[in-house]
C-alpha cells in the first residue's frame, strides 16, 4: 500500500469519530425537527455515490479506447462503491422521508433515477461476476450509461416537480447546518479515497495471482 | 312488489347518508398540536435517525471487513502459488 494510506486512514477515522458531535450540536430544522439529521450522512454518500459513478464511467471509457488494464481495475473498484455509497443513499432517503413526507418512498424523477443509477452498478458488478470472457468490454460500456445518468440525477429536482428538495438548498445553508455537512461530506471523501485504494489493490493482486497461474501452466 | 321496491328504495335513499356520515372522518376546524395527538398518530423521529445511522455505520464496516477477508485470501494464494513455482524451480 502506498505511504500516505495509514496516515490517511488514521485521519479518517478521528474524522468519522469527531463528525457526530458537530452533527448533534447543530440545530433543529424548523418544519423536520431531530430526523433531519439525516440529512449529514444521506447527501454525502450522495454525491459520493455519484462521483463514483462518474470514475466509474471515465476509467471505463479509457479502458474501452486504450485497452489500459489499470483502468478496468479501477473501474470495477468504482462500481462496487457505487453499490455500496447508493445502498447508503437509498436507505437512509427513505428512513427520513418516512417521517419528513409521510412516506418511504415516491416514484419521482430523482429517486426513481437514483435507483436506476444504482441498478446499473449491480448490473454491471453481476456482469463482472458470471459474465465469463469479454465481460470487462460489456461491462465497460455499461458503465457509460451510470456515468450519463449522473448528471440527470443531479439537476432532475430542479426540471421536474418533486417533493425532493432542490439543489439550492446547500448553497443557502447558514454555517450552523452547513459545518457539520462539509465536515461529514469531506469526511466520506477521505474514505471513499481510502476504499478505492483498497478495492483497486484488491483487484491488482488478484491479477498478479492469474498472472501466476499463466505461467504455471505454460 | 312494486310497493316493496320504492320501500326499499326509500330505505336506501334514508339510510344510506346517515351510514355514510357515520363513516366519515370527523371534520378537523383546528390545529392540533403534534404532542396532543393519540400515541399511535404520532411518528416518532429517534429510532429512524438510529436506523440510518447504525446502517451507514455497518455497512461500512462490513464491506471493509469483506475487503480485507478478499484481500487475506489472495494474498495466501500469492504466497501459496508462490512457494509452489519456486519449489519447481519455474521462477
Amino acid at each position: 500500500m502506498p505511504k500516505w494510506f495509514t496516515p490517511a486512514a488514521i485521519v479518517c477515522g478521528l474524522m468519522f469519530a469527531v463528525a457526530p458531535l458537530l452533527i448533534a450540536q447543530a440545530p433543529y430544522e424548523s418544519t423536520m425537527g431531530l430526523v433531519q439529521k439525516i440529512f449529514y450522512v444521506h447527501l454525502p454518500s450522495a454525491w459520493v455515490f455519484l462521483l463514483s459513478a462518474i470514475i466509474c464511467g471515465v476509467a471505463s471509457v479509457r479502458y474501452l479506447f486504450g485497452g489500459n488494464p489499470r483502468h478496468d481495475r479501477l473501474a470495477w473498484a468504482a462500481a462496487e462503491l457505487v453499490v455500496l455509497f447508493g445502498a447508503i443513499t437509498l436507505v437512509t432517503g427513505p428512513l427520513w422521508a418516512r417521517k419528513a413526507w409521510g412516506v418511504w418512498w415516491q416514484w419521482d424523477v430523482r429517486l426513481t433515477s437514483s435507483l436506476m443509477g444504482w441498478m446499473v452498478a449491480v448490473a454491471y458488478m453481476l456482469l463482472r461476476k458470471y459474465g465469463g470472457p469479454g465481460s470487462d468490454k460489456l461491462a465497460a460500456g455499461l458503465a457509460l450509461f451510470g456515468m450519463a445518468n449522473v448528471p440527470f440525477i443531479y439537476i432532475s429536482v430542479n426540471y421536474w416537480r418533486t417533493i425532493h428538495p432542490t439543489t439550492n438548498v446547500v448553497p443557502t445553508l447558514p454555517t450552523s447546518f452547513g459545518l457539520p455537512l462539509w465536515f461529514s461530506a469531506v469526511t466520506f471523501m477521505v474514505m471513499y479515497v481510502l476504499l478505492l485504494r483498497l478495492r483497486v489493490r484488491l483487484e491488482e493482486q488478484r491479477s498478479r495471482l492469474d498472472a501466476l497461474y499463466l505461467s504455471a501452466d505454460n | 312488489m312494486r310497493k316493496l321496491a320504492v320501500v326499499l328504495l326509500l330505505c336506501l335513499v334514508g339510510v344510506g347518508p346517515v351510514v355514510l356520515y357515520a363513516q366519515a372522518p370527523q371534520q378537523q376546524d383546528e390545529f392540533v398540536p403534534i404532542d396532543e395527538l393519540p400515541p399511535q398518530d404520532q411518528l416518532p423521529a429517534a429510532p429512524l435517525l438510529v436506523a440510518a445511522y447504525s446502517f451507514v455505520a455497518l455497512a461500512l464496516f462490513a464491506y471493509v471487513v469483506s475487503v480485507a477477508r478478499r484481500m487475506a485470501t489472495v494474498q495466501r494464494e500469492l504466497e501459496r502459488l508462490e512457494s509452489d513455482l519456486k519449489r519447481s524451480g519455474r521462477t
